[in-house]
């Protein structure tokens, strides 16, 4: 038992932190650079997850951890998933399913979509004129589906816990993001002739950001630890671990554009970069209550 | 990064798993600290002789010298199997062991590491006073050097166990006119000592565990100080992350059954269909695993560095503040049955009302907000 990562999941972790810093720092996150999705191939992170390199889903959650930190674009999960359970090379999108519609994100320049159906992966071919526009989260493009497309099962149940592993990772690495956007604004802010951090009205917030951060990343390598393992009890713990790390990116990105104050209101500051990421990540294969109810193996 | 347990781990557990299926006393412990007494000291001489007191604990001193990793072990299947709290040991097993072994003499250890692990000595601490709780730095109690003994004088309160203790692990002012953190020694401190007197306290449970105690002229070994003089600061902060880190697993193990049987309840009674109940049930059952999960990882850390992670404190917040919701949630399952209440029960209510102590001892909630925000976010100190 060892909950630490190892030196060569270090290194993984510190090249891709390193990569992202320099090529898609988190405030460029609605102006990405077209040949972003070619750099991330080349770097090797959309394919990754194929079983022919040999990593585990434990290197995986920590490297999507870190993407997830400079709110790496949504549609690499579906592409991530998709290269381990169908073999694709190709890009793909990512499908959040309702009742009334079918939204794809991260759809432009793909054929092919991923997504969850009760709890189920699926795939479906996209139309090759895909009307993308602007979602709530200005990093990811979508279109709505007027007529629901051919779902293809892909039959394998743990596609479905590896899509809601990696969307936990995504989502662990935003609550850091947020974070640690307001405690660097808290130690730099000066009112009342100190910096706000100093109260601890502000500490006591940011110091909950920093729970909710380390529970979350705690459970995910848990989480990813068990998928690796293949015991029964992988299911509930990706679960705990996606409903923690949602929550956990949804009330820090929250108490991150509170501590901004007045311009963590505003389009030009960027806190409202990662609460819009967090709220897309809870539609992608969200928590099942059930699951987290019924008895943990 | 792993989650299974090694070959030998599992024989290990298997071993603690079997003794303790047969060995865990089936009466109950008593509620309060003078009945309790002759209860803890007999159970902790049991699990001494069968080797399983002070697991990681130095072979020297009647430990066996395991790893860390095997502590853990051990007190997960000691949780699971419903063995009793240890009760009045925790301070000596918990926290005075643990910083001898870090800070005292090898005559010190000697003497007094086997006797905590036979439980035949019972050890309280005496760290807060009337007018220095969060504020620790405060402490007024002193002590004034005559020949080769310390004469303490002033008062400690919130003692736990202090009416039934042979030992205190005492911070008290060595130094005339010192301030804050200066001039502070750790003491061992004889409760037995002529000049002690030993107040008794009840919680608004009824249940009677902590006291106030006096000191008047009371006269111990300057021998009995630990670490050096004015150095008692440092002592007693060093075995603070490590009682942050690890002295709580068996509650955690604990807090987890306790989540599994309120869903039970919860479904017996029909409650479950109440969407607020259900919520906050699967809330609880994801928060216990990454309670587990957040422990071995800093379990993890402490194997492969000697020392606990910056998170260490984020555990102690985070496991107080679930473990209240818990017994909250304990009782609204009760519904009208929590007001048959009587004082001096010991039941779910009782843990409600008992649980309040879990974010003021050992540093309050808001202590340990003001510490993570400074040590692991380098927020500038407010104090």
């Amino acid at each position: 038992m060892d909950l630490t990562p190892n030196a060569d999941q270090e290194a993984f972790v510190t090249a891709t932190a390193d990569w992202c810093r320099d090529n898609m720092p988190l405030e460029n996150a609605r102006e990405r650079s077209p040949d972003l999705w070619t750099q991330m191939r080349e770097m090797g992170w959309l394919g990754m997850t194929h079983t022919d390199l040999g990593l585990d889903h434990a290197t995986e959650a920590l490297v999507f951890a870190e993407l997830g930190r400079h709110l790496a674009p949504i549609g690499a999960l579906s592409t991530a998933v998709a290269r381990r359970w169908t073999g694709t090379e190709r890009r793909v999108g990512l499908v959040i399913p309702a009742a009334d519609t079918v939204r794809i994100l991260d759809g432009t320049g793909a054929s092919l979509a991923l997504g969850l159906r009760d709890g189920d992966a699926f795939t479906c071919a996209l139309p090759a004129e895909l009307a993308s526009a602007a979602s709530l989260d200005p990093s990811a493009t979508l279109a709505r589906l007027a007529s629901t497309p051919a779902l293809t099962p892909l039959g394998e149940p743990r596609a479905a816990l590896h899509l809601q592993l990696l969307a936990a990772a995504y989502a662990v690495g935003c609550a850091d993001a947020a974070r640690d956007m307001a405690s660097d604004y808290a130690k730099m802010r000066q009112q009342f002739d100190r910096p706000i951090g100093w109260f601890q009205a502000i500490k006591h917030l940011c110091a909950d950001m920093a729970v909710r951060a380390a529970v979350a990343r705690s459970q995910l390598y848990f989480a990813a630890c068990a998928l690796d393992a293949g015991g029964a009890d992988a299911a509930f713990h990706i679960a705990a671990a996606k409903h923690l790390a949602d929550q956990a990116a949804v009330e820090n990105s929250r108490a991150n554009v509170q501590i901004h104050g007045a311009i963590g209101i505003t389009d030009e500051a960027y806190p409202h970069f990662c609460l819009k990421r967090a709220h897309l990540l809870t539609f992608v294969a969200p928590a099942s209550r059930q699951i987290l109810l019924d008895d943990a193996a | 990064m792993d989650c299974n347990f090694s070959p030998e781990e599992q024989q290990f557990r298997a071993q603690c798993r079997d003794w303790l299926y047969a060995n865990v006393p089936s009466e109950k412990r008593p509620l309060n600290a003078i009945e309790a007494i002759d209860f803890d000291k007999a159970w902790q001489r049991r699990l001494f002789d069968a080797g399983w007191a002070g697991i990681n604990w130095p072979a020297e001193y009647g430990g066996r010298g395991l790893s860390i990793v095997q502590q853990v072990i051990w007190l997960e299947e000691y949780a699971h199997a419903h063995a009793p709290w240890i009760g009045a040991n925790f301070v000596g097993i918990n926290h005075g062991g643990p910083t001898l072994i870090l800070n005292a003499s090898e005559e010190q250890k000697a003497w007094h590491l086997p006797r905590i692990l036979k439980g035949e000595a019972i050890w309280c601490q005496g760290f807060s006073e009337p007018g220095a709780g969060s504020d620790l730095a405060g402490i007024k109690t002193h002590a004034r050097v005559d020949g080769d003994e310390l004469v303490i004088n002033g008062s400690k309160i919130w003692t736990s166990f202090a009416h039934v203790a042979d030992w205190q692990e005492l911070v008290v002012r060595t130094e005339e006119g010192s301030q804050r953190h200066k001039g502070l020694s750790w003491v061992i401190c004889d409760m037995h000592a002529p000049g002690i007197t030993v107040r008794p306290i009840a919680k608004m449970s009824g249940q009677v565990e902590f006291a106030q105690v006096f000191y008047d002229d009371v006269r111990i070994p300057l021998a009995n100080v630990v670490g050096g003089l004015g150095n008692g600061w440092k002592v007693a902060m060093s075995t603070l992350s490590f009682e942050r880190g690890t002295g709580f697993i068996a509650d955690q193990v604990k807090q987890s059954q306790e989540v599994s049987e309120l869903i039970e309840r919860a479904r017996a009674t029909g409650m479950i269909r109440d969407d607020r109940i259900a919520e906050q049930l699967a809330q609880m059952r994801a928060e216990v695993a990454a309670l587990q999960a957040m422990t071995y990882r800093n379990i993890s850390e402490v194997a492969r560095t000697g020392q606990p992670g910056a998170e260490a404190s984020v555990i102690r917040l985070f496991s107080a503040e679930l473990g209240q919701r818990i017994e909250r949630m304990a009782v609204l399952l009760l519904g009208e049955a929590m007001l048959d209440f009587r004082y001096g029960d010991d039941n779910a209510v009782a843990d409600y009302l008992r649980g309040f102590a879990a974010t003021i001892a050992g540093g309050s909630s808001q202590i340990q907000r003001d510490i993570i925000g400074e040590r692991l976010l380098g927020l500038p100190k407010s104090r």
